[in-house]
């Protein structure tokens, strides 16, 4: 069955490290470009975040990621580039077309915030396996109920997905177009999705019910099968974290 | 007001949520499919929107970013879970209100949605990529209106303006049509002012 | 010491204007092995669900009466509460997994972890369930990568794994191949023995009557009859319950095989053996014969499809059909197979919806694969497993309109065609209500009609016979007739072999990808090894003439 999840077991450090560590690095690395204000701080943090991802053996899945904020990047540059209100300077021209120096920058540091933010998300997402970080999240109070939410739509999906060619083939077959101009595709999505939600919609019912009879919703304190192994650097990993997030404060008010 | 915002945390509630998450996920691939230049991916919010009322709706579009976000990596997406979760919240509302029982009115409910949309994400876009968006004919506006020398905020505003409010006025036309269809035995376990009548 | 207690029972579903369950007193002992027979609509699965609270609590809707179970109400006790003693297992497979695991170890550990069990209890409990339904090696699996059969297995290990004194089964093998359908019942079989108290609506009543120590006979909400099978079946007015008695039942009346208290043997081997203790003549064997309705057309028409050296997979080195040679003309046609043997890829090629890897599928003179689905609408019709993976519009007569019109009939032809459909499969008097208020059965009747309307030259059927009772099947038996008298050819893939044995000229038996066997029902029937190798069981008809000639 196809995963939507990007989770890999490489039985890295990363992949014995607690979630909730991997997420407090995700601020730390966040906060400490923007409040630090420096532009040197954010190649610091992705170089950092580069680093970890490479450590867990996961730097060229990690790749993906990044290109698929490319085109947003690029059009960042050029917009503000050649627009920005606050373009004075002239950094270089092609033709009519010229760059401006102040319009560069400004793309430069929405573009290594963006990369930052991809990077020091990846390392938490290509580590932890959702499952676990709902069980995590549970046992410390979160409701099952939401817990159940984020589980089983990673067990749906992929499940609704599989029905898509199934009748995009039941309406062809029935002599339904689903290309040509326009108005015909548009016409076509109705005949598409409709029965996807409406089975869906009905599915919830019995799923719903295969839930109650599972005792799901007790007010009672749930079980568990497993205990997380415990990492013992994840404490020294926290603290560090803290740290570096105030020294960044820190040094800023000063 | 309390009315409007009642909800039933029952099983058959919370398993909507997913399913509705589902249906944003399938919304945008059939949309991608079929080569559509909109975006449809908020289909399932608002259908929970429509069936559970505006927290449930909320609970559908925030969750769906984070989930998303957090899992698939793109957490582009992530920084929208505001957004969504007004869209949701805003069309329960007004489903709430009546806004989705004909299909004229509807269209208010595709404005409101539609206007939530913008409203929220217009900042999130200044604050996080001065002002883009990421969709090529929202870009193209804000390119010219930059280039025309307006102010980034308006800009950035007629940029959401042109890909939300089309994209939500379709989906809730959708969102309508689906909601017409969908048999009685399914809606009232929704129904959060249900009571079991007594036969003897 | 009874175990379930329902008095007066009354049932109606939220905005509908008939009562479900009407007036049921009935009483359950404990160790009971009981079935819930009748056709669909009688509110089988309605009275399923109120015994263990989920009618009234989780539907709404207007309730009147009582339900206990060991004294607790099942209307006010919460369903979460009331599990513990009662469990529910249904149709669907698939809905039936929590939907929050992704393996099968914990998968059946989920309800377990909500009652609050302890870590070492849980382990050992879930063991040895795992274990007594033959799924443990499994336990590390993706549920939902499991066959049907292994999926409700696991289904019924996730509630046998609570350890309830009652377990509802609800059609469980309604949506499964024969070896997954055999899976389940070999299941239910250790159930009946393990003293717990078991209900089960199945229409397969053959099953129902080997397993059953008493069966509830329903019709419109009430119980007609609580009794033995043997009293049950012995009834003269199940045809008009739309009940069709087992099959040994209906041979035994014909030869007067009859009890010392007036009623018939219900089970193969009960049958047997009262053959043999009345020896009675072997000449009135001859008079009984399989229901064929037809003797089967000898000379061929022109061949409509020419498979020729056909292969087909979805990924490289994974074959589905290999090197198929394959040539269908007029006669009605069904395919049999296990899933997985390669039937829906066969007749996805024929519909073009597929294209060989190598190899050639002409329709009349032409190469499919030059051709475009949509070109092959007016000419193929096909009708889909799921009825939900098409249907979309508000009222009947437009769901089954909609395939009429897009291959060019104008609105009067389509409307005609549509009307004529429906009245085929029984939907008359149906054509304005909404397609998802009609029940699952009647969907799938909307299904068929939808691509009969299309006037085609041919229909293939996916599993016709899946969640039909005895009248939706004879109304398939009818429709497949008349397309066919009609000069259509009706392709067909099914589970059910006494329909194959008495609906179709040729049979063709395929496994793993190739055709095992091709011929008339009787030809293909006779031949053990091959139905050995595609793992299929004999129709029942055939299983008792081959006992009782066998002597």
């Amino acid at each position: 069955m196809k995963n939507i999840s990007l989770y890999i077991d490489q039985g890295s450090w990363l992949n014995k490290m607690h979630p909730y560590t991997k997420l407090l690095y995700i601020l730390t690395a966040i906060m400490i470009p923007l409040t630090g204000g420096k532009l040197w701080l954010f190649p610091v943090m992705i170089v950092s975040s580069l680093l970890l991802l490479a450590s867990g053996k996961i730097l060229k899945r990690a790749l993906p990621l990044v290109a698929f904020s490319f085109t947003l990047i690029v059009v960042i540059f050029l917009i503000q580039g050649l627009f920005n209100h606050n373009n004075e300077t002239v950094l270089f021209s092609v033709g009519i077309i010229t760059f401006y120096k102040e319009g560069t920058l400004f793309a430069t540091r929405i573009g290594c915030n963006i990369l930052n933010m991809l990077l020091s998300f990846g390392i938490f997402v290509l580590t932890t396996s959702p499952q676990e970080f709902v069980d995590e999240l549970e046992k410390s109070g979160f409701s099952p109920k939401f817990g159940y939410v984020i589980n089983s739509v990673f067990q749906i999906l992929p499940q609704m997905m599989a029905t898509k060619d199934t009748i995009t083939d039941a309406q062809r077959s029935r002599g339904m177009e689903t290309e040509g101009n326009l108005l015909v595709r548009t016409k076509a999505f109705l005949p598409l999705i409709s029965p996807v939600v409406m089975s869906s919609l009905i599915n919830t019912r019995e799923r719903a019910i295969a839930l109650d009879v599972r005792g799901f919703g007790r007010k009672q304190k749930k079980t568990w099968l497993y205990d997380r192994p415990k990492y013992k650097w994840d404490p020294v990993i926290r603290v560090i974290l803290v740290v570096l997030m105030i020294i960044t404060i820190v040094w800023r008010v000063l | 007001m309390g009315k409007i915002f009642k909800t039933k945390l029952t099983t058959a509630t919370i398993v909507l949520i997913p399913a509705c998450i589902g249906i944003n996920y399938l919304g945008k691939l059939f949309a991608s499919l079929l080569k559509l230049p909109l975006w449809l991916d908020c289909i399932g919010t608002c259908i929970g929107a429509c069936l559970g009322g505006p927290v449930i709706g909320a609970i559908c579009g925030a969750a769906n970013n984070l989930i998303y976000g957090l899992t698939t990596g793109d957490n582009i997406t992530l920084i929208y879970a505001l957004t969504s979760l007004g869209i949701g919240l805003v069309v329960g509302i007004l489903a709430r209100m009546g806004f989705m029982k004909t299909f004229p009115k509807s269209f208010v409910c595709a404005l409101g949605g539609g206007l939530a949309a913008v409203c929220i994400s217009t900042p999130l876009n200044i604050l996080f990529w001065g002002g883009t968006t990421g969709n090529v004919w929202g870009d193209a506006v804000f390119a010219a209106t930059q280039a025309s020398g307006m102010a980034v905020g308006i800009g950035s505003f007629l940029d959401e303006i042109v890909v939300d409010v089309p994209d939500k006025i379709l989906t809730l036309i959708i969102v309508y049509l689906i909601l017409k269809g969908l048999p009685k035995k399914l809606t009232a376990l929704y129904d959060v002012n249900a009571e079991i009548e007594r036969l003897d | 010491m009874a175990i379930i207690t329902m008095e007066n029972l009354k049932y109606k579903y939220p905005g509908a204007d008939h009562l479900a369950l009407n007036g049921i007193t009935l009483s359950i002992e404990k160790g009971e092995f009981i079935g819930i027979v009748g056709q669909n609509g009688a509110g089988k699965s309605t009275l399923c669900q109120a015994m263990i609270g989920l009618v009234p609590q989780f539907y709404h809707g207007a309730y009147g009466g009582s339900v206990k179970i060991k004294e607790r109400l099942a209307e006010k006790v919460p369903v979460q509460e009331l599990c513990e003693d009662v469990g529910l297992i249904f149709q669907n497979p698939f809905n039936q997994l929590s939907g929050a695991r992704d393996t099968v170890y914990g998968e059946v550990a989920y309800g377990l972890q909500n009652l609050g069990i302890r870590r070492e209890e849980m382990k050992a409990r879930i063991e040895k369930v795992l274990k007594q339904l033959n799924i443990w090696q499994y336990r590390d699996r993706n549920p939902f990568d499991l066959s049907g059969g292994q999926m409700q297995r696991v289904a019924i290990a996730s509630i046998l794994v609570m350890q309830p004194e009652v377990i509802i089964l609800d059609e469980p093998t309604s949506q499964l191949d024969p070896e997954g359908t055999e899976e389940v019942f070999r299941v239910v079989d250790q159930l009946s023995r393990t003293g717990k108290t078991i209900i089960m609506v199945e229409q397969k009543l053959e099953k129902m009557a080997k397993y059953c120590d008493r069966l509830i006979l329903m019709q419109d909400g009430k119980v007609v009859d609580f009794d033995t099978p043997e009293k049950i079946f012995a009834r003269d007015d199940l045809n008009e319950m739309g009940i069709q008695p087992p099959a040994f039942v209906r041979i035994s009346k014909q030869m007067g095989l009859v009890n010392a208290d007036g009623t018939y043997p219900v089970t193969l081997e009960s049958t047997v053996a009262l053959f043999e203790q009345q020896s009675c003549d072997t000449d009135r064997i001859r008079g009984v014969r399989p229901e064929g309705k037809r003797t089967a057309r000898t000379q061929r028409s022109e061949a409509l499809f020419q498979m020729e050296d056909v292969s087909f997979s979805y990924q490289k080195h994974v074959p589905v059909l290999e090197h198929l040679h394959l040539s269908l003309d007029q006669r009605t046609t069904a395919i049999i197979g296990q899933n997985g043997a390669g039937k829906t890829t066969l007749v996805r090629l024929l519909k073009g919806l597929l294209k060989p890897v190598s190899g050639t599928v002409y329709f009349g003179q032409e190469d499919i694969s030059k051709k475009t689905v949509a070109m092959l609408a007016g000419k193929v019709g096909y009708v889909f497993q799921n009825p939900d993976d098409q249907i979309f519009k508000y009222n009947v007569l437009d769901e089954v309109m909609f395939g009429p019109l897009n291959i060019g009939m104008n609105q009067e032809e389509a409307k005609e065609k549509a009307l004529k459909a429906l009245e085929m499969m029984g939907l008359s008097g149906k054509e304005k209500e909404n397609p998802y208020d009609l029940e699952m059965y009647e969907r799938k009747m909307v299904a068929i009609a939808s691509v009969v309307a299309m006037n085609t030259d041919v229909v293939i059927l996916d599993e016709p016979t899946i969640a039909q009772d005895y009248p939706g099947k004879k109304r398939i038996g009818e429709m497949i007739e008349r397309l066919s008298g009609a000069g259509k050819l009706v392709v067909a893939i099914l589970h059910d072999m006494d329909f194959v044995a008495e609906n179709f000229e040729r049979v063709i038996v395929m496994a793993h990808g190739t055709i095992l066997a091709d011929g008339t029902a009787e030809e293909v029937f006779a031949g053990d090894a091959v139905l050995k190798e595609a793992r299929l069981q004999k129709p029942y008809m055939t299983q008792l003439i081959e006992r009782f000639a066998g002597r």
